[in-house]
């Protein structure tokens, strides 16, 4: 065997966190290499370095025998390795045909204009290929994400072909989450026949499918290489070990200051439903406690979350806090109701950051501190001083923007802002995503706090091991539906997360 | 086109149905729906007067500046960005029409050559719109309307303020003369729309338009210099509102800054009327045509059937937030501002 693409020592940083770290990858001639890793692990970020879109710090790239050197998606395609991303990229206004050629037009141009018939022959011949009938005419927005993925195969496929490369290499990032089983048994097929001329790296977090489908399997973690298997032999129990890695620290999620809950219900979701987001979900989660919502992207956890604290809308279902029901329709209500939320995006979502840290903290308390109409400052900056020291803020001044401070220290503000509004409910959306080993663990130290101080959290997190180690609780959501439901208490979590594999 | 039944399902997302998809991809159909049933309305109203050949012949004359207008603002438009400079353009266009054409005020002639010159300050206009746009970043929505009162501005310096009367009166001919019935300003146009339409169909940069306006990240990747073709759009707009401030000193056989007021508003309203999204990506030079001649048809009817000017302008402002209910694509958008 003989391989076409090398990838050694590839080493990329992002501002706060080692992305990738001296990673070795090879794809050889015709072969299906599976890429498979926790979230975070580097999988997108290696492939998104090899077609360009993000440049390495350091390491070398060998594409057949030659050091390639790949600025953009574009060029990577004339050196045929293109990669099919999770959320599409063909044009959706635009027809099939005017897709697959998109920058191509030169090979349909007659005297300077494009004939249309001969551009829609080569599409309807190509598509073939992939046994996909579909009229090229057809604008992109009406065919389904099954065929939409096939198009862009097709495209990739084309594009390397007409560059003149041969075994062109083509990436498939989670293509089988927006699919439903048999389009995904019919992906499987076309990849299988497509092995004949090209090599496919296929990144996807359902390890069953890998195991089906490739010869090789890779396996990153927290940005480095952790082992590569032959497809054949491999084990999911095995694989899910190494993706994993280490054997659990001691105290490292600080299992020991975990509450035991009181008995009280703080929040009880009855029957809350989104049409095709998830079905009816009905949970609780009492005071102190920590609950995790576990499950895959797509899963529905998301819009879960987020319809509880009033962002996206239900359909049906109850929301009931200490008990007494209450009517959620917008993040007002939720905030009213004493149920905050710290989204992922901080940046975007969870503060303003061309105001002051003052400001920021007693964004939702200022009501209180209004007399007749007129903000009371020394309350403000007395409230805000108090929270300021509590929360181990690092700021020079309350007037300092947030825009100046670290991401940790805007972390500890949007928390700030919700400890301030004394909320009952805390919803926190991956809260270490994007941030370094050490900070979490003050994360976690945090997360801790705030349950001893009786706060009911829900817990959306990166990996298993963290909603494990964190929670008293875990909840199981697949395809949008509560599935089970997991007891964590501290002494058997290495147990859970064993079993849980 | 043969399918079978399970590449149906397949294939399509079962979101829409096929009589939605229908209209979807042959966005043509709404509008010209539409512009029908205003037309029956006013044929009715005005008890067939409507139908005459000399109002016929009124709505091609008027309809087709306002086309030359619309196919240039349109095209900025398919591109997810805007263009609110016509009315300045078209001012300065006309007033250095005045200027060159045989008038009162200089000594200047250059016959017909005029027209090209004309059309090349508006290319040029244009062509800064494209590149402060692109190359300083600056959104289409401000940069426009700095070119808008810039070159209304400089419209009133070149004219000094006054009306500058035109003597070489084969310019009236030509912009409201007929050849058989059809007015010349027509044939122009049509030319235009034969052009623009082969442009948009079967050359690359209509069909980067096209992407570009349905989505600019993944054009770019796809290895569209968005920048150039941002640039080259902005201009064939601004040589189209030369060819409009042409036609409008040549109808009037003098040139002014204030002859151009007025026409932003038609302009946009017609460009969403006829199927053009504000979102970009989706519409088309048959769309602008379209929406010109409702909108043409709309004000003359009206004008017709003596409806009060006020009441006119109310039906115009909320025919305009119709059009956009209908048309754009505000999954795209997250945050209205």
């Amino acid at each position: 065997m003989h391989a076409i693409l090398e990838m050694t020592g590839i080493t990329k940083s992002f501002p706060g966190v080692k992305a990738l770290d001296r990673v070795n990858f090879k794809v050889y001639e015709k072969e299906i290499v599976g890429l498979v890793g926790e979230n975070g692990a580097g999988k997108s970020t290696l492939m998104k370095v090899l077609i360009g879109l993000y440049k390495h710090d350091d390491g070398e790239v060998v594409l057949r025998g030659k050091t390639a050197r790949i600025t953009d998606p574009k060029t990577a395609a004339q050196k045929g390795v293109g990669m099919v991303f999770q959320e599409g990229c063909l044009l959706p206004n635009l027809s099939v045909a005017e897709n697959l050629f998109l920058c191509q037009e030169g090979h349909f141009k007659h005297r300077g204009l494009i004939s249309m018939r001969e551009m829609v022959e080569e599409a309807r011949s190509q598509l073939a290929r992939v046994q996909v009938d579909v009229n090229p005419k057809t604008n992109v927005r009406d065919l389904s994400q099954a065929c939409r993925q096939m198009v862009e195969i097709v495209r990739l496929l084309w594009l390397s072909n007409v560059a003149g490369v041969e075994n062109p290499i083509l990436i498939l990032d989670e293509p089988t989450t927006v699919l439903i089983a048999e389009e995904i048994e019919r992906l499987f097929t076309i990849l299988m026949s497509l092995k004949k001329e090209a090599s496919i790296v296929f990144i996807s977090h359902r390890l069953e499918e890998v195991l089906e489908l490739s010869d090789r399997i890779v396996i990153l973690k927290d940005g480095r290489n952790m082992a590569e298997l032959k497809g054949k032999d491999a084990k999911i129990r095995e694989v899910q070990r190494l993706m994993v890695g280490h054997e659990l620290a001691e105290e490292y999620y600080k299992e020991s200051q975990q509450n035991e809950p009181g008995e009280k219900e703080i929040i009880r979701v009855q029957g809350l439903e989104k049409r095709g987001f998830f079905k009816p979900a009905s949970f609780w989660v009492r005071k102190g406690e920590i609950v995790s919502i576990v499950g895959v992207l797509g899963s529905g956890k998301e819009e879960l979350c987020r319809s509880i604290c009033g962002v996206t809308k239900t359909d049906a279902g109850k929301i009931f806090i200490n008990g007494k029901e209450i009517k959620i329709d917008s993040p007002k209500d939720a905030i009213r109701a004493g149920i905050g939320y710290i989204p992922s995006d901080r940046r975007d979502e969870g503060l303003a950051l061309q105001l002051d840290v003052m400001s920021n903290i007693t964004l939702i308390v200022l009501k209180e501190m209004i007399n007749t109409g007129i903000i009371n400052l020394k309350r403000e900056k007395k409230e805000a001083t108090y929270w300021i020291e509590q929360c181990r803020i690092k700021t020079p001044s309350l007037k300092t923007l947030c825009n100046n401070l670290s991401g940790g220290n805007q972390q500890k503000i949007v928390l700030a802002k919700w400890l301030a509004a004394k909320v009952k409910v805390l919803i926190l959306d991956h809260p270490t995503r994007g941030i370094d080993v050490g900070a979490k663990e003050e994360i976690y130290r945090r997360i801790r706090m705030i349950a001893s101080g009786g706060i009911a959290i829900l817990l959306m997190s990166d990996t298993l091991e963290e909603d494990i180690g964190l929670c008293n609780r875990m909840l199981i959501m697949k395809d949008g539906e509560i599935t089970g439901e997991v007891e964590c208490p501290p002494q058997v979590k290495g147990e859970t997360t064993v079993l849980m594999r | 086109m043969k399918r079978t039944s399970v590449d149906n399902d397949f294939c399509f997302s079962d979101k829409i149905g096929r009589g939605f998809r229908f209209i979807i991809s042959h966005n043509v159909l709404g509008p010209l729906t539409a512009l029908v049933l205003v037309s029956l309305v006013f044929i009715i109203g005005t008890k067939g007067f409507f139908l005459s050949l000399k109002n016929i012949q009124n709505i091609l004359s008027l309809s087709s500046l306002l086309t030359m207008i619309v196919f240039g603002s349109s095209l900025v438009i398919l591109m997810g960005a805007i263009d609110l400079s016509p009315e300045g353009v078209i001012a300065l266009t006309a007033v250095i029409g005045g200027l060159i054409m045989r008038n009162e005020r200089t000594a200047v002639d250059m016959g017909f050559w005029a027209i090209p010159v004309i059309m090349g300050v508006g290319a040029f206009s244009g062509f800064i719109n494209g590149i402060v746009n692109t190359k300083l970043k600056i959104p289409s929505l401000i940069t426009t309307l700095g070119m808008w009162f810039a070159t209304l501005g400089i419209a009133v310096i070149f004219s000094g303020g006054s009306t500058n009367p035109i003597l070489d009166t084969r310019f009236q001919t030509l912009a409201s003369g007929h050849f058989f019935g059809i007015p010349y300003i027509t044939i122009v146009a049509a030319g235009v729309f034969v052009i623009l339409l082969i442009i948009e169909k079967r050359t690359s940069i209509g069909k980067y338009i096209f992407a570009i306006g349905g989505n600019e990240v993944l054009a770019r990747q796809a290895g569209i210099n968005v920048e150039k073709v941002k640039i080259i759009v902005f201009s064939i707009a601004g040589s189209l509102y030369g060819m409009a401030g042409f036609f409008l000193v040549s109808r009037l056989l003098s040139a002014n800054p204030t002859i151009s007021r007025g026409l932003l508003f038609p302009a946009i309203t017609a460009t969403v009327v006829g199927g053009t999204a504000l979102s970009g990506g989706i519409g088309g030079v048959v769309n602008a045509f379209i929406g010109a001649l409702t909108v043409t048809v709309l004000r003359s009817g009206m004008v017709l059937m003596n409806i009060s000017p006020y009441v006119q302008g109310a039906v115009n402002g909320v025919v305009l937030i119709i059009a956009v209910t209908i048309t754009m694509d505000r999954q795209k958008i997250s945050i209205i501002k």
